[in-house]
Protein backbone atom coordinates (compact mmCIF):
# COMPACT_ATOMS: atom_id res chain seq x y z
CA UNK A 1 0.00 0.00 0.00
CA UNK A 2 2.71 2.78 1.17
CA UNK A 3 4.95 3.56 -1.64
CA UNK A 4 8.43 3.43 0.73
CA UNK A 5 10.34 5.14 -1.85
CA UNK A 6 8.41 8.20 -1.74
CA UNK A 7 7.74 8.65 2.22
CA UNK A 8 11.82 8.26 1.78
CA UNK A 9 11.48 11.61 -0.51
CA UNK A 10 8.93 13.09 1.50
CA UNK A 11 10.85 12.71 4.96
CA UNK A 12 13.76 13.92 2.79
CA UNK A 13 12.56 17.02 0.78
CA UNK A 14 10.79 18.02 3.62
CA UNK A 15 14.38 18.54 5.52
CA UNK A 16 15.02 22.17 5.48
CA UNK A 17 18.76 21.48 4.95
CA UNK A 18 17.63 18.87 1.87
CA UNK A 19 19.66 19.81 -1.39
CA UNK A 20 19.74 17.15 -3.51
CA UNK A 21 17.13 17.66 -5.85
CA UNK A 22 18.80 15.92 -8.80
CA UNK A 23 19.08 13.13 -7.63
CA UNK A 24 15.70 13.52 -6.83
CA UNK A 25 14.72 14.32 -10.22
CA UNK A 26 16.31 10.94 -10.93
CA UNK A 27 14.05 8.87 -8.97
CA UNK A 28 10.90 10.68 -10.37
CA UNK A 29 12.10 10.08 -14.00
CA UNK A 30 12.64 6.57 -12.99
CA UNK A 31 8.99 5.33 -13.55
CA UNK A 32 6.16 7.84 -14.10
CA UNK A 33 3.88 6.53 -11.14
CA UNK A 34 6.98 8.34 -8.79
CA UNK A 35 5.51 11.72 -8.96
CA UNK A 36 2.19 10.91 -8.44
CA UNK A 37 3.10 8.42 -5.29
CA UNK A 38 5.14 11.39 -4.01
CA UNK A 39 2.03 14.00 -4.24
CA UNK A 40 -0.05 11.71 -2.82
CA UNK A 41 1.92 11.62 0.41
CA UNK A 42 2.96 15.30 0.47
CA UNK A 43 -0.70 15.77 1.03
CA UNK A 44 -1.02 13.27 3.58
CA UNK A 45 1.85 14.50 5.28
CA UNK A 46 0.42 18.22 5.25
CA UNK A 47 -2.70 17.21 7.22
CA UNK A 48 -0.29 15.48 9.66
CA UNK A 49 0.01 19.03 11.18
CA UNK A 50 -3.65 19.19 11.98
CA UNK A 51 -3.34 15.99 13.80
CA UNK A 52 -0.63 17.04 15.93
CA UNK A 53 -0.63 20.13 17.30
CA UNK A 54 2.36 21.73 18.71
CA UNK A 55 3.43 20.87 22.01
CA UNK A 56 6.72 22.21 23.60
CA UNK A 57 9.46 19.08 23.32
CA UNK A 58 12.37 19.75 25.84
CA UNK A 59 15.63 17.87 25.03
CA UNK A 60 18.57 17.40 27.52
CA UNK A 61 21.29 18.46 25.97
CA UNK A 62 24.55 16.12 26.16
CA UNK A 63 27.05 18.02 28.96
CA UNK A 64 29.78 17.91 26.51
CA UNK A 65 27.33 19.61 23.83
CA UNK A 66 27.87 23.45 23.62
CA UNK A 67 24.20 22.63 22.75
CA UNK A 68 22.70 26.72 22.53
CA UNK A 69 25.47 28.05 20.44
CA UNK A 70 24.68 26.20 17.78
CA UNK A 71 21.59 28.07 17.19
CA UNK A 72 23.07 31.27 15.26
CA UNK A 73 20.39 33.70 14.03
CA UNK A 74 21.34 33.21 10.83
CA UNK A 75 20.30 30.03 10.53
CA UNK A 76 17.75 30.39 11.95
CA UNK A 77 16.42 32.84 9.58
CA UNK A 78 16.94 31.46 6.69
CA UNK A 79 15.72 27.92 7.91
CA UNK A 80 12.75 29.49 9.03
CA UNK A 81 11.90 31.02 5.85
CA UNK A 82 11.74 27.98 4.08
CA UNK A 83 9.71 26.61 6.82
CA UNK A 84 7.49 29.35 6.74
CA UNK A 85 7.34 28.68 2.85
CA UNK A 86 6.16 25.11 3.59
CA UNK A 87 3.99 25.97 6.76
CA UNK A 88 2.43 29.19 4.63
CA UNK A 89 0.12 25.67 2.76
CA UNK A 90 -1.06 24.34 5.76
CA UNK A 91 -2.16 27.07 8.14
CA UNK A 92 -5.71 26.41 8.99
CA UNK A 93 -8.66 28.36 10.58
CA UNK A 94 -10.43 26.82 13.30
CA UNK A 95 -11.62 29.97 14.66
CA UNK A 96 -14.68 31.12 12.79
CA UNK A 97 -15.48 34.96 12.29
CA UNK A 98 -18.80 35.14 14.45
CA UNK A 99 -16.78 34.29 17.65
CA UNK A 100 -14.25 36.92 17.44
CA UNK A 101 -14.60 40.34 19.50
CA UNK A 102 -12.13 43.22 19.76
CA UNK A 103 -11.27 44.44 23.33
CA UNK A 104 -9.38 48.31 22.59
CA UNK A 105 -7.98 50.58 25.69
CA UNK A 106 -7.73 54.56 24.99
CA UNK A 107 -4.50 55.87 25.77
CA UNK A 108 -3.25 56.00 29.59
CA UNK A 109 -6.21 53.11 29.92
CA UNK A 110 -5.64 50.25 31.58
CA UNK A 111 -7.84 46.89 31.74
CA UNK A 112 -7.65 43.48 32.71
CA UNK A 113 -9.43 40.28 31.16
CA UNK A 114 -9.69 37.53 32.68
CA UNK A 115 -10.45 34.20 30.29
CA UNK A 116 -12.33 30.99 31.08
CA UNK A 117 -9.23 28.94 31.27
CA UNK A 118 -8.01 31.57 34.35
CA UNK A 119 -5.13 33.10 31.48
CA UNK A 120 -5.52 37.35 32.69
CA UNK A 121 -3.95 39.89 29.65
CA UNK A 122 -3.20 43.33 30.82
CA UNK A 123 -3.73 45.58 28.21
CA UNK A 124 -1.82 49.05 28.59
CA UNK A 125 -3.26 52.38 26.71
CA UNK A 126 -3.74 52.75 23.29
CA UNK A 127 -4.01 49.06 22.73
CA UNK A 128 -6.53 46.72 20.46
CA UNK A 129 -6.84 42.86 20.98
CA UNK A 130 -8.65 40.34 19.34
CA UNK A 131 -10.28 37.37 21.35
CA UNK A 132 -12.48 34.26 20.39
CA UNK A 133 -15.30 33.08 22.10
CA UNK A 134 -14.76 29.63 21.82
CA UNK A 135 -11.30 29.56 22.20
CA UNK A 136 -10.14 30.78 25.66
CA UNK A 137 -6.56 29.76 24.14
CA UNK A 138 -6.07 32.37 21.47
CA UNK A 139 -5.38 35.99 21.21
CA UNK A 140 -4.30 38.89 18.36
CA UNK A 141 -2.59 41.61 19.42
CA UNK A 142 -3.11 44.48 16.27
CA UNK A 143 -1.62 47.09 18.20
CA UNK A 144 -0.23 48.52 21.53
CA UNK A 145 1.19 46.42 24.43
CA UNK A 146 -0.14 43.75 26.72
CA UNK A 147 1.31 41.39 29.70
CA UNK A 148 -0.38 37.82 29.29
CA UNK A 149 0.00 35.54 32.67
CA UNK A 150 -0.99 32.16 31.04
CA UNK A 151 -2.29 29.12 32.85
CA UNK A 152 -0.28 26.45 31.40
CA UNK A 153 -1.53 23.52 29.34
CA UNK A 154 0.72 21.29 27.55
CA UNK A 155 -1.90 20.18 25.61
CA UNK A 156 -3.58 22.93 24.01
CA UNK A 157 -0.84 25.85 24.59
CA UNK A 158 -2.12 29.55 24.62
CA UNK A 159 -1.17 30.96 20.97
CA UNK A 160 -0.92 34.70 20.27
CA UNK A 161 -0.77 36.33 17.06
CA UNK A 162 1.06 38.95 16.69
CA UNK A 163 1.14 40.33 12.40
CA UNK A 164 2.39 37.32 11.02
CA UNK A 165 4.34 35.99 13.96
CA UNK A 166 2.86 33.50 16.55
CA UNK A 167 3.99 33.50 20.31
CA UNK A 168 3.32 29.91 21.85
CA UNK A 169 3.59 29.94 25.48
CA UNK A 170 5.09 27.10 27.54
CA UNK A 171 3.70 27.87 31.04
CA UNK A 172 4.14 31.68 31.05
CA UNK A 173 4.37 35.39 32.32
CA UNK A 174 4.96 37.55 29.45
CA UNK A 175 4.77 40.91 27.81
CA UNK A 176 4.23 42.10 24.04
CA UNK A 177 4.29 45.22 22.70
CA UNK A 178 3.33 45.95 18.81
CA UNK A 179 3.94 49.27 17.04
CA UNK A 180 4.13 50.26 13.73
CA UNK A 181 6.13 47.64 12.07
CA UNK A 182 7.90 46.16 15.35
CA UNK A 183 7.21 43.82 17.78
CA UNK A 184 8.61 43.07 21.27
CA UNK A 185 8.38 40.39 23.66
CA UNK A 186 9.98 39.94 27.09
CA UNK A 187 9.41 36.67 29.22
CA UNK A 188 9.18 37.15 32.51
CA UNK A 189 8.52 33.28 34.08
CA UNK A 190 8.22 30.09 32.18
CA UNK A 191 9.07 29.70 28.41
CA UNK A 192 7.19 30.80 25.03
CA UNK A 193 8.15 29.71 21.80
CA UNK A 194 8.43 32.53 19.00
CA UNK A 195 6.68 31.10 15.79
CA UNK A 196 6.02 27.59 16.95
CA UNK A 197 6.04 26.45 13.03
CA UNK A 198 8.89 28.20 11.54
CA UNK A 199 11.68 29.94 13.47
CA UNK A 200 10.60 28.14 16.83
CA UNK A 201 12.89 30.10 18.88
CA UNK A 202 12.42 29.48 22.54
CA UNK A 203 12.53 32.25 24.45
CA UNK A 204 12.97 31.22 28.17
CA UNK A 205 12.75 33.68 31.19
CA UNK A 206 14.95 36.54 31.44
CA UNK A 207 15.10 36.49 26.95
CA UNK A 208 13.44 38.89 24.81
CA UNK A 209 12.67 38.83 21.12
CA UNK A 210 12.49 42.26 18.69
CA UNK A 211 11.28 42.01 15.30
CA UNK A 212 11.42 44.73 12.80
CA UNK A 213 12.20 45.15 9.76
CA UNK A 214 15.87 44.65 9.92
CA UNK A 215 15.49 41.72 11.17
CA UNK A 216 14.76 39.05 14.28
CA UNK A 217 16.82 39.61 17.58
CA UNK A 218 16.86 37.57 21.24
CA UNK A 219 18.30 39.58 24.01
CA UNK A 220 18.51 39.33 27.49
CA UNK A 221 16.11 41.12 29.29
CA UNK A 222 15.93 41.59 33.54
CA UNK A 223 12.60 39.47 34.36
CA UNK A 224 11.44 41.76 37.02
CA UNK A 225 11.27 44.56 34.58
CA UNK A 226 9.07 42.76 31.97
CA UNK A 227 5.83 44.37 31.97
CA UNK A 228 6.94 46.65 34.55
CA UNK A 229 4.56 49.06 33.50
CA UNK A 230 1.89 47.65 35.60
CA UNK A 231 3.63 48.91 38.38
CA UNK A 232 3.87 51.69 37.37
CA UNK A 233 7.60 51.75 35.67
CA UNK A 234 9.51 51.36 32.50
CA UNK A 235 12.16 49.59 33.15
CA UNK A 236 15.28 49.64 30.40
CA UNK A 237 18.47 48.31 28.60
CA UNK A 238 20.03 50.22 26.25
CA UNK A 239 16.70 51.22 24.48
CA UNK A 240 15.96 53.95 21.98
CA UNK A 241 14.40 56.64 22.82
CA UNK A 242 11.84 56.34 20.15
CA UNK A 243 10.86 53.24 22.20
CA UNK A 244 10.74 54.87 25.28
CA UNK A 245 8.27 57.55 24.27
CA UNK A 246 6.06 55.18 22.64
CA UNK A 247 5.33 53.43 25.60
CA UNK A 248 5.22 56.64 27.76
CA UNK A 249 2.35 58.01 25.69
CA UNK A 250 1.14 54.92 25.72
CA UNK A 251 1.09 54.44 29.52
CA UNK A 252 0.45 58.28 30.12
CA UNK A 253 -2.02 59.03 27.46
CA UNK A 254 -0.63 61.68 26.11
CA UNK A 255 0.98 61.99 22.48
CA UNK A 256 4.59 62.51 22.91
CA UNK A 257 7.43 62.29 20.29
CA UNK A 258 11.35 63.11 20.03
CA UNK A 259 13.39 64.99 17.73
CA UNK A 260 15.23 62.50 15.40
CA UNK A 261 18.42 63.59 17.23
CA UNK A 262 16.03 62.72 20.84
CA UNK A 263 15.03 59.62 19.35
CA UNK A 264 18.05 58.02 18.27
CA UNK A 265 19.56 57.96 21.89
CA UNK A 266 19.59 55.31 24.25
CA UNK A 267 18.71 54.77 28.27
CA UNK A 268 19.37 52.79 30.52
CA UNK A 269 17.30 52.55 34.27
CA UNK A 270 13.96 52.70 35.75
CA UNK A 271 11.35 55.37 35.34
CA UNK A 272 8.70 55.86 37.35
CA UNK A 273 5.25 56.56 35.78
CA UNK A 274 3.60 59.59 37.23
CA UNK A 275 -0.24 60.67 35.89
CA UNK A 276 0.26 63.80 36.15
CA UNK A 277 2.59 64.63 32.66
CA UNK A 278 3.59 67.80 34.06
CA UNK A 279 5.62 66.48 36.94
CA UNK A 280 6.02 62.90 35.02
CA UNK A 281 8.23 65.09 32.47
CA UNK A 282 10.29 66.90 35.37
CA UNK A 283 11.79 64.32 36.87
CA UNK A 284 11.53 61.34 33.68
CA UNK A 285 12.89 63.64 30.88
CA UNK A 286 16.32 65.06 32.69
CA UNK A 287 16.71 61.33 33.97
CA UNK A 288 17.36 60.60 30.43
CA UNK A 289 19.70 63.22 29.26
CA UNK A 290 16.55 64.83 27.74
CA UNK A 291 13.95 67.76 28.24
CA UNK A 292 10.29 67.81 27.54
CA UNK A 293 8.35 70.62 25.77
CA UNK A 294 4.73 70.96 25.94
CA UNK A 295 3.93 72.19 22.27
CA UNK A 296 -0.11 72.69 22.43
CA UNK A 297 -2.03 69.15 23.07
CA UNK A 298 1.15 67.59 22.61
CA UNK A 299 4.41 66.62 24.01
CA UNK A 300 8.69 67.06 22.52
CA UNK A 301 11.16 65.95 23.97
CA UNK A 302 14.76 67.15 22.71
CA UNK A 303 18.14 66.97 23.66
CA UNK A 304 19.52 68.43 26.29
CA UNK A 305 18.41 68.76 29.72
CA UNK A 306 18.21 72.60 29.64
CA UNK A 307 14.25 73.32 28.71
CA UNK A 308 14.97 76.68 28.07
CA UNK A 309 17.67 76.36 25.25
CA UNK B 1 14.83 40.43 -7.44
CA UNK B 2 18.47 39.79 -5.61
CA UNK B 3 20.37 39.21 -8.79
CA UNK B 4 22.20 36.57 -7.28
CA UNK B 5 19.07 34.26 -7.48
CA UNK B 6 18.16 35.40 -10.80
CA UNK B 7 21.48 34.60 -12.48
CA UNK B 8 21.21 31.36 -10.86
CA UNK B 9 17.84 30.78 -11.87
CA UNK B 10 19.17 31.22 -15.66
CA UNK B 11 22.14 29.44 -15.31
CA UNK B 12 19.82 26.28 -13.53
CA UNK B 13 17.23 26.80 -15.70
CA UNK B 14 17.42 23.38 -18.15
CA UNK B 15 18.20 21.67 -14.81
CA UNK B 16 14.51 23.10 -13.34
CA UNK B 17 12.88 22.04 -16.35
CA UNK B 18 13.60 18.82 -16.51
CA UNK B 19 13.01 18.78 -12.60
CA UNK B 20 9.46 20.24 -13.16
CA UNK B 21 9.19 17.63 -16.38
CA UNK B 22 10.23 14.62 -14.04
CA UNK B 23 7.34 16.17 -11.24
CA UNK B 24 4.51 15.50 -13.97
CA UNK B 25 4.78 19.13 -15.11
CA UNK B 26 4.10 17.67 -19.07
CA UNK B 27 3.90 20.51 -21.48
CA UNK B 28 3.17 23.20 -18.90
CA UNK B 29 6.72 22.73 -17.58
CA UNK B 30 7.99 25.77 -19.87
CA UNK B 31 4.93 27.90 -18.43
CA UNK B 32 5.31 26.91 -14.67
CA UNK B 33 9.02 28.27 -15.40
CA UNK B 34 7.81 31.15 -16.41
CA UNK B 35 5.23 31.74 -13.57
CA UNK B 36 8.53 31.00 -11.13
CA UNK B 37 10.26 33.95 -13.18
CA UNK B 38 7.66 36.36 -12.68
CA UNK B 39 7.12 35.46 -8.84
CA UNK B 40 10.91 35.84 -8.59
CA UNK B 41 10.50 39.25 -10.03
CA UNK B 42 7.63 40.13 -8.39
CA UNK B 43 9.49 39.82 -5.16
CA UNK B 44 12.43 41.70 -3.48
CA UNK B 45 13.48 38.34 -1.79
CA UNK B 46 16.69 39.59 -0.53
CA UNK B 47 20.05 37.33 -0.11
CA UNK B 48 18.64 33.94 0.14
CA UNK B 49 21.21 31.53 1.90
CA UNK B 50 21.27 28.46 -0.52
CA UNK B 51 19.91 29.87 -3.86
CA UNK B 52 19.58 26.57 -6.07
CA UNK B 53 17.95 24.59 -3.42
CA UNK B 54 15.50 27.47 -2.82
CA UNK B 55 14.36 27.48 -6.60
CA UNK B 56 14.07 23.84 -6.70
CA UNK B 57 11.70 23.88 -3.75
CA UNK B 58 9.55 26.97 -5.48
CA UNK B 59 9.47 24.66 -8.47
CA UNK B 60 7.99 21.42 -5.81
CA UNK B 61 5.67 23.31 -4.02
CA UNK B 62 4.07 24.73 -7.26
CA UNK B 63 3.73 21.21 -8.56
CA UNK B 64 2.20 20.71 -5.21
CA UNK B 65 0.01 23.48 -5.29
CA UNK B 66 -1.25 22.51 -8.79
CA UNK B 67 -1.75 18.83 -7.68
CA UNK B 68 -4.05 19.88 -4.54
CA UNK B 69 -6.00 22.29 -6.99
CA UNK B 70 -6.19 19.42 -9.30
CA UNK B 71 -7.64 16.75 -6.51
CA UNK B 72 -10.08 19.56 -4.98
CA UNK B 73 -11.39 20.17 -8.45
CA UNK B 74 -11.97 16.33 -9.15
CA UNK B 75 -13.95 16.25 -5.65
CA UNK B 76 -16.25 19.16 -6.21
CA UNK B 77 -17.19 17.73 -9.58
CA UNK B 78 -17.78 14.36 -7.97
CA UNK B 79 -19.69 15.94 -5.20
CA UNK B 80 -21.83 18.53 -7.61
CA UNK B 81 -22.59 14.90 -9.94
CA UNK B 82 -23.85 13.05 -6.66
CA UNK B 83 -26.05 16.15 -6.20
CA UNK B 84 -26.42 15.56 -2.29
CA UNK B 85 -30.16 16.65 -2.96
CA UNK B 86 -29.40 19.08 -5.25
CA UNK B 87 -28.15 21.57 -2.44
CA UNK B 88 -24.70 22.93 -2.70
CA UNK B 89 -24.06 22.60 1.04
CA UNK B 90 -20.91 24.62 2.00
CA UNK B 91 -19.30 22.16 4.66
CA UNK B 92 -17.19 24.85 6.36
CA UNK B 93 -20.05 26.58 8.35
CA UNK B 94 -23.03 24.54 9.71
CA UNK B 95 -20.58 21.61 11.10
CA UNK B 96 -18.37 24.42 13.81
CA UNK B 97 -19.94 21.72 16.75
CA UNK B 98 -19.27 18.39 15.12
CA UNK B 99 -16.19 18.82 13.36
CA UNK B 100 -14.51 20.16 16.89
CA UNK B 101 -15.78 16.86 18.61
CA UNK B 102 -14.57 15.13 15.90
CA UNK B 103 -11.19 17.63 15.28
CA UNK B 104 -10.56 16.79 19.38
CA UNK B 105 -11.48 12.63 19.40
CA UNK B 106 -8.91 12.88 16.09
CA UNK B 107 -6.27 15.06 18.22
CA UNK B 108 -6.52 12.40 21.00
CA UNK B 109 -6.24 9.08 18.82
CA UNK B 110 -2.92 10.66 16.92
CA UNK B 111 -1.53 11.58 20.17
CA UNK B 112 -2.01 7.75 21.43
CA UNK B 113 -0.45 6.20 18.59
CA UNK B 114 2.63 8.80 18.35
CA UNK B 115 3.04 7.67 22.16
CA UNK B 116 2.87 4.00 21.55
CA UNK B 117 5.98 4.46 19.34
CA UNK B 118 7.94 5.22 22.42
CA UNK B 119 9.33 8.74 23.32
CA UNK B 120 12.06 9.10 21.30
CA UNK B 121 10.50 8.19 17.84
CA UNK B 122 7.95 10.67 18.90
CA UNK B 123 10.11 13.34 20.18
CA UNK B 124 11.92 12.85 16.29
CA UNK B 125 8.67 13.36 14.72
CA UNK B 126 7.54 16.30 16.23
CA UNK B 127 11.00 18.29 16.16
CA UNK B 128 11.11 17.50 12.36
CA UNK B 129 7.83 17.60 11.39
CA UNK B 130 5.79 19.80 13.77
CA UNK B 131 8.63 22.62 14.32
CA UNK B 132 10.41 22.09 11.47
CA UNK B 133 13.65 21.32 12.55
CA UNK B 134 16.08 19.24 10.21
CA UNK B 135 17.21 15.91 10.83
CA UNK B 136 21.01 17.13 11.24
CA UNK B 137 20.25 19.32 13.89
CA UNK B 138 17.95 16.86 15.55
CA UNK B 139 20.74 14.17 15.28
CA UNK B 140 23.37 16.19 17.29
CA UNK B 141 20.63 17.12 19.72
CA UNK B 142 19.59 13.59 20.81
CA UNK B 143 23.48 12.35 20.46
CA UNK B 144 22.32 9.51 17.82
CA UNK B 145 23.24 8.86 14.44
CA UNK B 146 21.39 10.46 11.57
CA UNK B 147 20.49 7.03 10.09
CA UNK B 148 18.72 6.86 13.82
CA UNK B 149 16.78 9.54 13.14
CA UNK B 150 15.88 8.52 9.53
CA UNK B 151 14.75 4.99 11.00
CA UNK B 152 12.69 7.07 13.63
CA UNK B 153 11.07 9.65 11.20
CA UNK B 154 10.30 6.90 9.13
CA UNK B 155 8.64 4.68 11.23
CA UNK B 156 6.31 7.65 12.82
CA UNK B 157 5.00 8.59 9.34
CA UNK B 158 4.27 5.29 8.53
CA UNK B 159 2.34 4.91 11.36
CA UNK B 160 0.89 8.56 11.30
CA UNK B 161 0.17 8.14 7.62
CA UNK B 162 -1.87 4.96 8.58
CA UNK B 163 -3.74 6.67 10.76
CA UNK B 164 -4.54 9.58 8.08
CA UNK B 165 -5.73 6.98 6.07
CA UNK B 166 -8.25 4.86 8.38
CA UNK B 167 -9.34 8.74 9.92
CA UNK B 168 -9.90 9.58 5.90
CA UNK B 169 -12.19 6.15 5.55
CA UNK B 170 -14.33 6.70 8.45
Amino acid sequence: MLHEEALGWVIRTRDPEFADWEAFTDWLEAAPTHASAYDALMVADADLALLVPAEPVTIGTPANDAGEQRRRPIGWIAGGAVAAMLVAALSIGIGRRGDIYTVTTRPGEKRSIALDDGTRIELNGGTTMRLDRNNSRFAALDSGEAAFTVRHDADNPFRVAVGDDLFEDAGTVFNIVRSKGATRIGVSEGKVIYNPKAEAIMLPAGRGLSEDASGVRVMDVAPGSVASWREGRLTYANAPVTQISADIARSLGVELSPTPTAGAMRFTGTIRLEPDPERFFATAAPLMGLSAVRQGGAWLLKEGDDPAR
Amino acid sequence: MATGLSAIFLENRPALLRFLRARGAGEDAEDLLQDMWMKLEAKDLGPVADPLPYLYRMANNLMLDRYRSGTRRARREQDWAEGAGGVMADSSDDTAIDERLILAQRLDEARAVLRSLGPRVELVFRRFRIEGVGQRVIAEELGVSLTTVEKDLQKAYRAMVALKQKLDTE
